[in-house]
């Protein structure tokens, strides 16, 4: 069974943002309307976190962070579930049913990443936005969170396709949208128990570090520090 | 006395009520196809594979109602001259759609997948569909009502992943 994990590199993120889009468009995330997001109701799946601007323009370089779902190995939301509507599969993916979710939010209020999202209303999407529909991801209704699941469609998909094939699941054939479509390859994905995979080699260079890996959540996103 | 009649009074309006819901629920079920199909004629006696009209079953999630292309294959010109036949050919000459109406529906939030299922799973179509080759009209109500207790009883049963993210989305 692999283990699914992610790295990302800040020296090559450019913060172009095209992951943000991407993920939002894969996973028909919802488009709240002007009110709620100021009230800070956004909703994001993957969010760039700019931190600040470093020099002079023209020669300007922004330090930004793009932080999806950090899979954690112990993560703190599955523990406070009480309906089990998010748990962590065999492979160490933490999913959400959305039909099963009563959203009380205790998960996001013991997310230290906060990255759980609550659809607080159900608004009507632009028209332009019809044609981006996938069909492989269910619309969340009202009063239920969600978050990023590593694309879990796709690992569907791909697992499916290389049944068909009579083969196994090869490195390259499951990859989650932001990974597939980052212009400077800043993410790399991968199997995290696979010692030859690039993102474990990538997990074992001397800038990889985790979000607040203090509080001992074991995020398998993790980062690889950007250095001048 | 008067405790005794309101008493009744409440009984029969909860009676009442619930044929009411019963009717307009019935009500909004009730549909007619457009042509009285036989999958008896087609499937039974002339042995036309399932996946000869419904050609999604290995390919894709969705099985998939035939559309007028797939029945003028055989249809383009009238065959036997039965009513219904002409109904067909009607359609297929005018290269309009027939309005099918469909009776399974899987949940927005539900994956389930044809390929996975018949492909992969090499599982008959009559588990979930009955014994379609005996039908001479188009069926009414779902053969295998899609509950979530039905798969989970068929998953138990074969030792399939019962993983909530492998079915729900």
């Amino acid at each position: 069974m692999p283990k699914y994990g992610m790295m990302i590199d800040l020296n090559k993120c450019t913060s172009c943002q095209a992951c943000v889009t991407a993920c939002k468009l894969e996973n028909n995330v919802q488009i709240v309307s002007e009110d709620d997001a100021q009230n800070g109701r956004a909703m994001f799946w993957m969010k760039m976190l700019t931190l600040e601007f470093d020099g002079d323009y023209p020669n300007i370089r922004p330090k930004a962070l793009p932080r999806n779902c950090m899979q954690c190995d112990e993560p703190s939301c599955i523990k406070v579930c009480p309906v089990r509507a998010t748990y962590k599969r065999p492979d160490g993916i933490v999913a959400q049913i959305y039909p099963q979710c009563i959203g009380c939010r205790y998960c996001m209020a013991n997310c230290p990443y906060t990255v759980k999202v609550f659809n607080w209303d159900r608004q009507a999407q632009p028209v332009q936005m019809e044609k981006t529909y996938d069909p492989d991801v269910s619309v969340r209704p009202k009063g239920v969170v969600e978050k990023c699941t590593f694309c879990i469609q796709r690992l569907q998909k791909a697992s499916e396709k290389a049944a068909v094939e009579h083969r196994k699941l090869e490195p390259g054939d499951y990859v989650p949208a932001c990974v597939e479509v980052c212009p400077v390859d800043a993410i790399t994905f991968g199997d995290l128990d696979d010692p030859k995979s690039e993102v474990t080699k990538a997990s074992r260079d001397y800038r990889a570090f985790g979000l607040l890996e203090e509080l001992g959540t074991v995020p398998k996103v993790r980062y690889l520090n950007a250095i001048e | 006395m008067k405790k005794y009649l309101m008493l009744v009074a409440i009984a029969v309006g909860f009676l009442a009520g619930i044929v009411l819901v019963n009717y307009l629920v019935g009500r909004r079920e009730s549909f007619v196809q457009p042509i009285d199909f036989s999958h008896a004629v087609h499937a039974g006696k002339y042995k036309i594979p399932c996946m000869a009209c419904h050609q999604g079953v290995m390919m894709r999630a969705s099985a998939g109602i035939p559309n007028i292309e797939v029945c003028g294959a055989c249809h383009s010109t009238p065959m036997k001259k039965t009513p219904q036949e002409l109904l067909v050919y009607k359609y297929v000459s005018q290269h309009k759609q027939i309005p099918w109406y469909s009776i399974y529906h899987v949940p927005d939030y539900v994956y389930f997948s044809h390929r996975r299922h018949v492909l992969l799973g090499k599982l008959d179509c009559k588990l979930c569909h009955g014994d379609m080759a005996a039908l001479t009209s188009p069926p009414k109500t779902q053969f295998l009502q899609i509950k979530m207790q039905n798969c989970w009883n068929c998953h138990v049963k074969h030792g399939v992943t019962t993983d909530c993210s492998h079915c729900h989305r």
